[in-house]
């Protein structure tokens, strides 16, 4: 199993970056000649491109009310950031899943199938039924012609898409959360879980549980773990670093350690986002895929 | 006086030309040989283009040439315009993308969010055409069994929230349909404008709603007597409650040099369509009042060509030769022109116009007849008479 690695954007984060209305209106000495058609897109798009050229294999965007759309940024950014797999984050609360389906399957052709879906939500119970209710329909009308439902939340009649819009394949489904329910839920529903990042061994245990609920649905399900990420040339350089965190080479080797017990998706932040995509990419992922490389051959 | 002139994005694909009804650029038909988005390499592979690359060619043409942006049409078989928007945003300068959207379809204060989000990514360039669905089993199609007059019903009500919550502070509404309580956009978003909001139902109830919401009343050309009535009705409706309501229509043109040449490209068009063909175009069953007013005109019914000549320069059948409304305007660049004035003079505000195919007529349309708008004999004749 390959380990792949995603960046994950935030709209919030760092809100002055590229941000027109951001800009000192007095008081600032050099001449501005940036217009309003410079913008914050023109960060994430920076972020983007810094994560593509330093071989991460995705870009999370995160799902943030106050700030810009989880799923307008991934479109806006698609066609300049070339190769990386796009997963914005969501609630299913959005709209009717039948539509979510089609506007993913545009994303899919227009971008050679390069589009992600990560659902977010409260965790509480309506919104665990609201998106296992989503996923169903949502699949079901890209996968089956005529597709009919009748459920809680929205129904079908005659549904279904057909060729071209069916030839696609539906994005990959990355589902979160570290309870029991979160598990079963992603056993049923997810072609990824990703869970927040913890201890080897607490890890692993989540992993066989993971691995159990899902045989007993009668599918696979791989493992994700989302992290916060400090690394820097030296230890001593990393003082209370956040989440995973230590020398390029001692976090290399956790990520390496994380692959060793079954993880295959890995989304990683860190703050300032650009130069922390450059410095990981650049720094730390050859270490990794060196890491794991060398495991392999002494296995 | 200056009138908005939209372009069409075409997103079930588009024929390279007029006379054939092959649908050669883009996937809805299979791939071969001479055709484009995707198309054939040199040795026979697919090359890699996706449709969005010949819409980003259209968008780019119709900017360039003139037209302030282009209508983005949304049904079961197309691709969406909430992606497509977002995707060409970055690589078009001045066009603006209206994006035809059925309200019910959207939570209104995720709608709200989203538009802010590409209002910012565009420079305010966010424009609505608020469709709401005609009904039949389409509407099933996508999920939705809200009867004809609830849809506009709930159409208000989500654009009362889609305002409401744009207004810089906490928005309550307990509607029919929607209930919310203290939601309002993030400063950041809420600096930015509202979407212009054009509006499309030539129904009663669509009349009620859009006399509320609408900054464009949007129709399809109808014959041109019946057309100024409707304006009428709804600028009357409008006008009852303070407003003063902007018209605007949705037509196809096939200009050419000569008005024979453009009859040329009708008639080659016609006969290329089979009678099987005519006969699968009477469409699904639909409850939109809109379309009961074009397929009054029956083009399925007509033995030639130009049975269909239904006024100098309108012919009914162009939904023979594409998918869409029935009638069009056919003609000299010049002819053209003075039959864009007249409808300006019967209180057309703004249009949409289309060609087919789309990326090429962009540019002769641009070129050949805007420039011409205000100067035809039809305007001279107009103002002549109203200074007498
Ligand atoms: C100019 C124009 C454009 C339209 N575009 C669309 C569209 O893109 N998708 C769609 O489903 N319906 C579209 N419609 C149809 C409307 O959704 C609706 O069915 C129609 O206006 C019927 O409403 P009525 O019964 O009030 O006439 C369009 C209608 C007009 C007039």
């Amino acid at each position: 199993m390959t380990l792949r690695f995603y960046w994950r954007l935030d709209p919030a984060a760092e809100p002055a970056r590229g941000e027109a209305s951001a800009r000192p209106a007095t008081g600032f000495v050099p001449r501005d000649v940036r217009t309003a058609s410079l913008n914050r897109y023109d960060y994430y798009v920076q972020v983007a491109r810094a994560a593509a050229t330093t071989a991460f294999d995705g870009l999370f965007v995160a799902y943030r009310p106050e700030s810009d759309d989880s799923q307008i940024v991934a479109a806006a950014i698609a066609r300049t950031a070339p190769r990386l797999l796009l997963v914005p984050e969501f609630p299913a609360t959005v709209g009717s899943a039948v539509y979510a389906a089609k506007e993913a399957v545009s994303f899919q052709r227009a971008t050679h199938n390069r589009l992600g879906w990560a659902l977010t939500g409260d965790g509480g119970e309506e919104d665990a039924a609201r998106t296992a209710e989503f996923l169903h329909v949502a699949r079901g009308v890209h996968g089956t012609r005529p597709f009919d439902h009748d459920g809680e939340y929205f129904s079908v009649k005659g549904g279904g898409f057909q060729a071209p819009l069916a030839n696609v394949p539906f994005p990959p489904v990355y589902l979160s959360g570290d309870d029991e329910e979160a598990l079963e839920r992603s056993a049923r529903l997810a072609d990824v879980h990703l869970l927040p990042h913890a201890p080897l061994d607490a890890l692993r245990g989540r992993a066989e549980t993971l691995d159990r609920l899902a045989l007993a649905a009668g599918r696979t399900v791989e493992l994700g773990v989302i992290a916060t990420i400090t690394a820097r040339e030296t230890a001593e350089e990393v003082a209370a670093g956040q989440g995973i965190a230590g020398s390029y080479d001692a976090v290399a080797n956790r990520l390496a350690d994380l692959h060793a017990i079954g993880v295959g998706h890995v989304v990683l932040s860190a703050t300032p986002s650009l130069e922390e995509a450059y410095r990981i990419g650049q720094f730390v992922l050859p270490r990794v895929r060196a890491r794991i490389a060398d495991l392999r051959a002494a296995a | 006086m200056s009138i908005d002139f939209y372009w069409r994005l075409p997103t079930h694909g588009c024929h390279a030309s007029i006379r054939r009804g092959s649908y050669d650029r883009g996937d809805w038909s299979p791939l071969q040989p001479g055709n484009v988005a995707p198309g054939l390499t040199a040795q026979g592979e697919d090359d890699g283009y996706r449709y969005i690359d010949h819409l980003a060619e259209i968008a780019k043409a119709a900017e360039l040439s003139g037209f302030i942006g282009g209508l983005i049409p949304s049904f079961p078989n197309t691709d969406d315009p909430w992606v497509i928007s977002p995707l060409l945003a970055r690589e078009t300068k001045t066009f603006r993308f209206m994006i035809a959207f059925q309200p019910g379809f959207l939570d209104p204060v995720h709608a709200a969010r989203i538009s802010a989000s590409l209002q910012r990514a565009t420079g305010g360039r966010t424009v609505f055409n608020v469709i709401t669905g005609g009904g039949g089993p389409s509407q099933l199609w996508w999920g939705d069994d809200f009867a004809h007059d609830d849809r506009y019903g709930r159409t208000t009500e989500f654009l009362d929230i889609f305002r409401g919550v744009w207004a810089g502070k906490p928005f309550d509404y307990d509607g029919r349909f929607y209930q919310v309580e203290g939601e309002q956009l993030s400063d950041l978003l809420s600096r930015e404008e509202v979407p212009e909001i054009w509006f499309s139902g030539s129904s009663e109830a669509a009349l009620q709603s859009a006399a509320k919401h609408a900054d464009y009343y949007l129709s399809w050309l109808e014959p041109y007597d019946q057309l100024t009535d409707k304006f009428a009705r709804v600028k009357e409706r409008t006008a009852q409650l303070g407003g003063e309501q902007k018209c605007a229509i949705r037509v196809d043109l096939v200009a050419r040099p000569t008005e024979e040449e453009a009859w040329r490209d009708i008639r080659i068009g016609f006969e290329n369509v089979s009678d099987a063909t005519r006969a699968q175009w009477r469409g699904q069953p639909t409850d939109s009042v809109g379309a009961a007013r074009q397929s009054a005109l029956k083009p399925t019914e007509a033995k030639r060509w130009d049975d269909l000549i239904v006024g100098k320069n309108l012919w009914g059948g162009f939904n023979l030769l594409r998918g869409g409304p029935a009638l069009g305007i056919v003609g000299s660049y010049e002819q053209c022109a003075e039959q864009l004035d007249e409808l300006i003079q019967r209180g057309a505000d703004a249009f949409i116009l289309a060609g087919t195919p789309h990326l090429e007529e962009a540019w002769r349309i641009g070129e050949e007849v805007l420039p011409l708008l205000g100067r035809t004999a039809a305007t001279t004749q107009n103002l002549l008479e109203a200074a007498e």
